[in-house]
């Protein structure tokens, strides 16, 4: 009953505090489990703005509900791939992200990206890339190709993971044959379903959670994300993150002002406090993800400063690379493979 | 519970007992492993590592967890009183008149969110809000409730309905026949007897209201996120015992809800 009352009262100062618009408030709307508690505190330390976040769990339920509009929020962290959706539909304000004091920590190759050219509209959040995970006591060979996944050397046949993701697979398989991501050749489309069928029997799963597995030394290589890499490594220290020089893609999440925004100063604000080393490093140090603003390593934890996983070797940063949404026609020839896949 | 009184008994069908048994394995199978580790001592939902009660205890201080449970138990608490109110004045309105027309399409109509698609609803109502709250620029917790105690009113009614059947009318008809007034037969005799079966509605619709994803998921204001939505939000990474713990708790709360209402509802044939 007591806590009846006090869940009661609880409600009632919610309801109230929700009502008060008052100033000097921040709704921030991002990705479940990915926005650090510690980053938060300082920066509502630090400006005496209050933040409130609310948790998405996709790109599309995100997009749903700011184009549907009166969600009250102020920032979104939508994917890259979905950026320009969100531009096209005018959902996003210029903040002109590129005219902030700290935009001087924004690393070279994160200032001009294709999917926000000059990089007015949003703030880097976090990013990483997909490749190969490599247990190198099973082999020790060249681990920085897709061949791995594709054409597996004898070592790895029976211990190889790929992860479920029809857009990462079909693109890394265009890649290593040639191809781009996204391509509409359907010559080179049919070789690439050819070399996954082909390939296939060679796998062991296609599945999520492959940590606990390169930890229990049950499978050898994934085709897989940078981020669960390095905590796999973390685990089992033979495990190894290889970029395929083939080219392999990136991924990245950014932070936009919302055009019906009603705290844009705020929101600003916070824009330009990400940008800041010591803060973008307490939110790689939450999320585990690399950030992109220089001299940030020094504020995140050891362990990830010096991980190769996160910090990509200077040989292969000019390997990786975004690719947007494809096309829908392209779309279409992606899950007719990855359904012949599945089969 | 009408069959136990007939002479064909279900329990004695050839092959009953490897049936039941089979469904029960099907519908708690998968929840065994969940529990089991939400007790792990490691970070890991598939490697054991020992027992422990880190995670609940992680849980129980997880700030966030907290504060999306309590914003859970408030609407759920909201939400399943409107619902059984208006359900019970439904299930009075459905079996207590004489027939009238319509009444079927109202019986439909109240149980529409029981065979409309939860998504059809979610996206219906994130359209009609995203109006209201433009214009209104109130953006408050005011559509959760509303939309839970929507969708909360088949759940409490059935229960309801199902006890106002079952009822001996005798009794009412006595009470008019000794002059109570309507309003003194339903005080004192109907409600009386139909306590059990609000009570298991309002139950119902509470473990419904703390239970639902896609409807709150697309309702929420910013800063709204109930437990389940918190949840949901959690599974883009990694996920720790801690999921499975909160998981363990909301199971355990459902389960003891659906054992007071068992009660609650057996008692009116004893």
């Amino acid at each position: 009953m007591k806590l009846a009352y006090q869940s009661l009262l609880a409600g009632v100062a919610l309801t109230v505090s929700s009502l008060a618009l008052a100033a000097g408030e921040l709704n921030l709307y991002n990705w479940g489990n990915y926005t650090s508690p510690k980053l938060i505190e300082k920066f509502e330390a630090e400006t005496g703005i209050k933040v409130t976040i609310t948790d998405y769990d996709s790109n599309e339920t995100a997009l749903a509900k700011v184009r549907a509009g009166g969600h009250g929020f102020d920032l979104a962290v939508p994917s890259h791939s979905h950026l320009p959706i969100w531009m096209s539909e005018g959902l996003i304000a210029n903040a002109r992200v590129d005219q902030m004091p700290n935009f001087k920590n924004v690393a070279k190759e994160w200032r001009n990206p294709d999917w926000d050219p000059g990089r007015q509209y949003s703030a880097p959040w976090q990013w990483g890339s997909v490749g190969v995970m490599v247990d190198t006591s099973v082999y020790n060979g060249d681990i920085n190709t897709f061949g791995i996944i594709l054409d597996p050397p004898e070592e790895l046949i029976g211990k190889i993971n790929v992860a479920p993701e029809m857009n990462d697979v079909i693109s890394s398989a265009l890649l290593y044959l040639g191809g781009e991501a996204c391509s509409g050749d359907k010559e080179l489309l049919r070789k690439v379903r050819d070399k996954l069928v082909e390939a296939k029997p060679k796998w062991k799963s296609m599945d999520y959670g492959v940590i606990e597995k390169f930890a229990g030394r049950d499978l050898a290589a994934s085709l897989y994300w940078n981020g669960a890499a390095f905590r796999a490594r973390l685990k089992n220290p033979d495990v190894r993150y290889g970029y395929p020089v083939e080219g392999y893609s990136l991924w990245a999440d950014a932070v936009v002002l919302l055009k019906d925004a009603k705290n844009v100063e705020e929101a600003k604000t916070f824009m330009n406090f990400i940008m800041a080393p010591e803060n973008a490093g307490l939110m790689s140090e939450f999320a585990r993800y690399a950030n992109s603003i220089v001299g940030s390593e020094a504020f995140m934890p050891e362990d990830m400063a010096t991980a190769p996983e996160v910090v990509v070797p200077e040989e292969f940063i000019g390997a990786g690379k975004f690719y947007p949404t494809c096309s829908p026609e392209v779309q279409k020839m992606y899950t007719a493979i990855w359904t012949e896949l599945q089969k | 519970m009408i069959l136990r009184r007939r002479s064909f008994v279900i329990k004695r069908m050839p092959g009953f007992t490897l049936l039941a048994l089979a469904c029960f394995f099907a519908l708690y199978m998968p929840l065994a492993p969940l529990v089991v580790y939400s007790f792990n001592e490691g970070n890991n939902i598939a490697l054991w590592e020992g027992f422990s009660l880190r995670w609940y205890q992680a849980a129980w201080e997880n700030q966030l967890v907290q504060s999306a449970a309590i914003r859970s138990i408030v609407v759920a608490t909201i939400a399943s009183i409107i619902a059984t109110v208006l359900a019970t004045m439904v299930a009075l309105a459905t079996t207590r008149t004489r027939p009238y027309r319509g009444q079927t399409i109202i019986y439909a109509m109240v149980n529409q969110p029981l065979v409309v698609p939860e998504i059809v609803t979610a996206v219906a109502l994130l359209i009609l809000f995203a109006l209201i709250k433009q214009a209104t620029n109130y953006h408050g917790y005011a559509y959760l409730v509303i939309a839970h105690s929507a969708f909360c009113i088949p759940f409490a009614y059935l229960p309801i309905r199902a006890r106002l059947e079952g009822m001996d009318r005798v009794l009412e008809t006595a009470a008019a026949d000794l002059y109570a007034t309507p309003w003194r037969a339903f005080k004192r005799v109907t409600l009386p007897l139909m306590l059990p079966g609000i009570f298991a509605g309002a139950m119902l619709a509470f473990v419904i209201s703390l239970d639902d994803v896609v409807i709150t998921e697309f309702v929420k204001s910013a800063g709204q996120d109930t437990l389940p939505t918190y949840m949901l939000g959690q599974l883009r990474r990694s996920i720790t015992p801690e999921i499975n713990a909160i998981s363990t708790v909301l199971l355990g709360i459902s389960v003891l809800m659906v054992t007071l209402i068992f009660f609650l509802s057996r008692k009116k044939t004893a």
